[in-house]
């Protein structure tokens, strides 16, 4: 990575700021968070906390529009119910502009979630699974999960191989 | 195919047809059932993720390797940060376990004997190292520790790698064995599709066998139907042929006929003795008998052709029923019987009605009654019905009739008693007659009877009621048989005609103006002094100069009341056409020639009164070709004629026409000769008129083809005509001398001329 990438990102942020200011947006600078940061967003993104990236914490996370739903699984015998926020939401925070989303594991398992997902799908960003929150032995303590119940074409291996779990960081791309 | 193999094949095919249609849903339902089941395989092979077990191997022997290098990075170098990392991958690595140690995937893994113990080992690593790396670890984490977890780690190694071989070979062979298995499904799949087409085939073939059929059948049909259609018009040509021949019969034999019975009249008026009168009173029974018959015969062939119409006048129909009770008492009280007639108080007395056929019917049915009763009393009712109908019912304590005699009743030549023995005579023919007459007006004749208990016909008839005609001079005198002399002026060109006409006209007592065209008549209208107005006008249609259509047209044209004078058409035709344009020229009546006395008179008392405009009754008596062979003279028309006229008078004026025949046919033949077609035929027309009212047939029928020859007639056929003319009339003349119709009279006659009397 060369120098003039995060001067390029600065700027450009800088334009995304002052276009949201324009419209009345949220103006203020990403918090920094405060706990363990469990995830982190990268890429183009307008707003950040962490030399260009958004880093966030579970109370940060906890701080965007909360959503949940139960399904059926294949890693589950049983349907979960999974609270957390939506993808789109998380992006919206950053004021990120992605074609994709490169969601990364702990184990630096990977997969490309189209940004398309995230409109039509509703895909989720849970911490939550039914109603705890899950440990990295529970596959935790992020993971993304799409309403598999709710459509027969998300119930294929494409989709089941975009449900990530010990999600760490997700870049946009 | 004959019509019988058809009807024999319909079944079977329905029943094919039943069967393809029931094997083809069979089918389209194991089709939809193999279909289901591909489904379900997939969706649950993707709910389920067993692919994604061999992955999961795979990342838990992938796992377990960075575990191992994190451990033993951990125990050369025991930092905190080291230590964190130690249990993340710890972490990580038993949440790989999970995805690989449960039920579904000791089930998959059912054939690898190296599953059970392998997991067993590493759920003794995880509870060794759980001592330490756990959610609530009994000792904290050391390189003491730490350490011996790396030999079972270690020990790890091959079971977990063998593990992830095998899972992968499995699930080789379950993804292949499930692509077998959609394979098969696919292959039955488009097995059964193509059965299900060639199914399809089968029923569109059938089905366009069916249709085929169909339009064979209906071709089939079709020309059974134009076939039937040709069998009828032939039938029904020959009966109208046949008819036509009765007819024509009936007619002939009429004439000799009243010749018959004009000679019985005269012996009766002999001398004879006593068993002499009784012998011609049976002759002259038996041939007033046969006349009857005659006369139906004649009105069944007329009824069949068509040719008989109703003419409805108005009628004082009370009158009528008098007449008929009157003719009908006297033959009840010869036999015995009782005649009562019984009309209703709301019989209206006016009705609109043809009296002759009324009449006809009342006259069958009561001497039907009369016949078959031979004690008793005949009752003839009159009453209203709705729909302003007249019931006629005549009840009588006769015989009676059962089931099935009724059944035949109305049928040809049936008589209610059809013994051998049968006591009454008749040609079974009165009933069906009535009955056609009745419908022909728009009545029926109905009949209830029970045997032995008497018969009631009922004839009902729609005669609407109207009012009474204006009683003028006229109908009085009509009524009382007598009528007032009248004014009446001829228009008519043949001089032969026109002595006919005013035998006839001083015969009845009128006062006759003659003119010989069309010019004189309109001239005659025109002049005409106060107090000598005509009262009507005998109009001929075709005459030289103007002709009869255009004076009456003129007339028409005149001021009232000059213009309003009744113009009766006098022709020699009968045609629809010339009767239609007679009336549009203003005329109101319609004579056809011969114009016999009766219908003159009738004609006259009609319409001189200029009362409501009926048209005579027509006489269609057109000049029968056919009847060459016979004798040259039509005797009816003879009698008829020499009876209105006086023989005196009808000798006069046939000599007259026989000693004009000469001057007639040389001007004929000049006529000819020049081409003059137009003159020819005009001479011809006028000549088939006065020969037709003589009773002349012969002459009449040459003189109508001269008249109306056929088109492309040459020159020499017209002189052979004209030669054949000459006969006729030399024929004829003898007949007539024969007949002493002529000579009687002081007169000299032309001797006959070319041959002598046979």
């Amino acid at each position: 990575m060369n120098l003039s990438q995060p001067v390029r990102r600065h700027w450009l942020a800088a334009v995304a700021l002052s276009w949201l200011g324009l419209h009345g947006g949220p103006a203020a600078a990403l918090d920094a968070p405060s706990g363990k940061v469990i995830l982190t967003l990268s890429g183009k993104l307008a707003q950040s906390n962490d030399n260009g990236s958004a880093a966030f914490d579970l109370a940060m996370l906890q701080a965007l529009p909360q959503h949940s739903f139960a399904t059926r699984t294949p890693w589950f015998s049983q349907p979960r119910k999974f609270t957390g926020v939506l993808l789109r939401d998380l992006v919206d925070a950053v004021g990120g502009s992605a074609a994709s989303l490169r969601a990364i594991a702990l184990n630096d398992y990977r997969v490309d979630i189209p940004a398309d997902d995230l409109r039509l799908h509703g895909a989720m960003v849970a911490y939550l699974m039914d109603d705890k929150p899950m440990t990295v032995r529970e596959r935790g303590p992020l993971l993304v999960i799409y309403p598999f119940d709710d459509a027969p074409e998300l119930r294929t291996a494409i989709y089941y191989s975009r449900a990530i779990w010990q999600l760490r960081s997700l870049e946009l791309r | 195919m004959t019509p019988g193999a058809a009807a024999d094949d319909a079944p079977p095919r329905r029943v094919w047809l039943g069967a393809v249609v029931g094997v083809l849903s069979l089918v389209m339902l194991a089709v939809a059932y193999v279909q289901w089941r591909q489904y379900k395989l997939l969706d649950s092979a993707a709910h389920f993720q067993n692919e994604a077990l061999g992955w999961s191997f795979s990342q838990l022997e992938t796992e377990q390797l960075r575990l191992r290098v994190q451990l033993a990075d951990y125990l050369s170098d025991p930092q905190p940060d080291s230590a964190d990392k130690l249990q993340l991958r710890y972490d990580i690595f038993v949440s790989r376990v999970g995805l690989v140690d449960h039920e579904r995937a000791a089930g998959i893994m059912r054939d690898q004997p190296t599953y059970r113990p392998a997991m067993a080992q590493v759920r003794a690593f995880v509870k060794q190292a759980d001592r330490t790396l756990g959610d609530v670890p009994a000792r904290p984490l050391d390189a003491a520790a730490a350490a011996p977890l790396m030999p079972m780690l270690d020990a790890l190694n091959a079971p977990l790698h063998d593990l992830s071989l095998g899972a992968s070979h499995l699930l080789y062979e379950r993804a292949t064995e499930r692509n077998d298995a959609v394979r098969q499904q696919t292959e039955l799949g488009v097995a059964l599709t193509v059965f299900q087409c060639v199914l399809l085939l089968a029923l569109a073939v059938i089905a366009l066998r069916q249709v085929r059929a169909l339009a064979e059948r209906r071709r089939r049909l079709e020309a059974l139907a134009a076939n039937l259609h040709t069998a009828r018009h032939d039938a029904e040509a020959a009966n109208r042929a046949k008819s036509a021949f009765l007819a024509n019969m009936s007619h002939e034999i009429r004439t000799p006929f009243h010749g018959l019975l004009g000679m019985m009249s005269l012996l009766q008026d002999s001398r004879l003795t006593p068993q002499q009168a009784t012998y011609l009173d049976t002759a002259r029974e038996s041939a007033h008998h046969l006349l009857t018959i005659l006369n139906d015969i004649l009105d069944i062939s007329q009824l069949e052709t068509g040719k008989l119409q109703v003419n409805a006048q108005t009628v004082d129909l009370l009158q009528l029923i008098g007449q008929v009770e009157a003719l009908m008492r006297a033959q009840a009280s010869t036999k015995g019987l009782r005649l009562r007639v019984d009309v209703g108080a709301d019989v209206p007395r006016w009705v609109r009605a043809d009296p002759t056929r009324v009449k006809q019917i009342l006259f069958n049915l009561l001497s039907n009654a009369l016949k078959f009763t031979p004690t008793g009393t005949v009752v003839l009712q009159v009453a209203c019905g709705p729909h302003a109908r007249i019931d006629f019912t005549v009840s009588d304590t006769g015989i009676g009739m059962d089931e099935a005699t009724l059944g035949r009743l109305f049928q040809r030549f049936m008589q209610g008693d059809d013994t051998p023995s049968r006591r009454a005579s008749g040609t079974g023919l009165g009933l069906e007659i009535s009955r056609d007459l009745a419908r022909l007006m728009g009545g029926d004749i109905t009949v209830r009877s029970q045997l032995g208990a008497g018969s009631a016909f009922t004839a009902a008839l729609p005669l609407p009621a109207v009012g009474a005609p204006a009683p003028s001079s006229d109908a009085a005198a009509a009524e009382t048989g007598r009528s007032r002399p009248l004014r009446v002026l001829v228009a008519e060109d043949h001089a032969v005609n026109r002595a006919y006409l005013e035998a006839v006209l001083d015969k009845l007592g009128h006062h006759g103006v003659f003119t010989t065209d069309g010019d004189g008549a309109v001239q005659a209208v025109r002049d005409q002094q106060p107090g000598e107005e005509f009262d009507v006008v005998l109009m001929d249609l075709h005459m030289p100069g103007m002709d009869g259509f255009t004076a009456a047209r003129t007339i028409r044209a005149m001021p009232p009341p000059r213009g309003r004078v009744p113009i009766v058409a006098l022709t020699a035709d009968a045609f629809q056409e010339s009767r239609e344009l007679a009336r549009e020229a203003g005329m109101e009546g319609f004579l056809t020639k011969p114009a016999h006395l009766p219908q003159l008179r009738e004609a006259l008392q009609r319409y001189s009164a200029g009362a409501s405009a009926h048209e005579a009754e027509p006489v269609d008596r057109p000049v029968p070709a056919a009847q060459q062979s016979a004798s040259p003279l039509d005797m009816l028309t003879v009698d008829d004629v020499r009876q209105a006229l006086s023989a005196a008078r009808y000798d006069t004026v046939l000599s007259g026409f026989f000693e004009s025949s000469v001057a007639q046919v040389g001007a004929m033949r000049r006529a000819a000769a020049q081409s003059a077609h137009t003159d020819l035929q005009h001479r011809a027309h006028s000549m088939k008129g006065a020969a037709a009212s003589l009773g002349l047939r012969a002459i009449a029928a040459v003189a109508q083809q001269l008249q109306s020859p056929a088109p492309h007639t040459t020159t020499d056929e017209l002189t052979a005509l004209l030669d054949q003319l000459d006969e006729q009339f030399a024929l004829s003349r003898d007949e007539c001398l024969r007949a002493g119709l002529i000579g009687g009279g002081g007169r000299a006659v032309t001797p006959p001329v070319a041959r002598a009397p046979a």
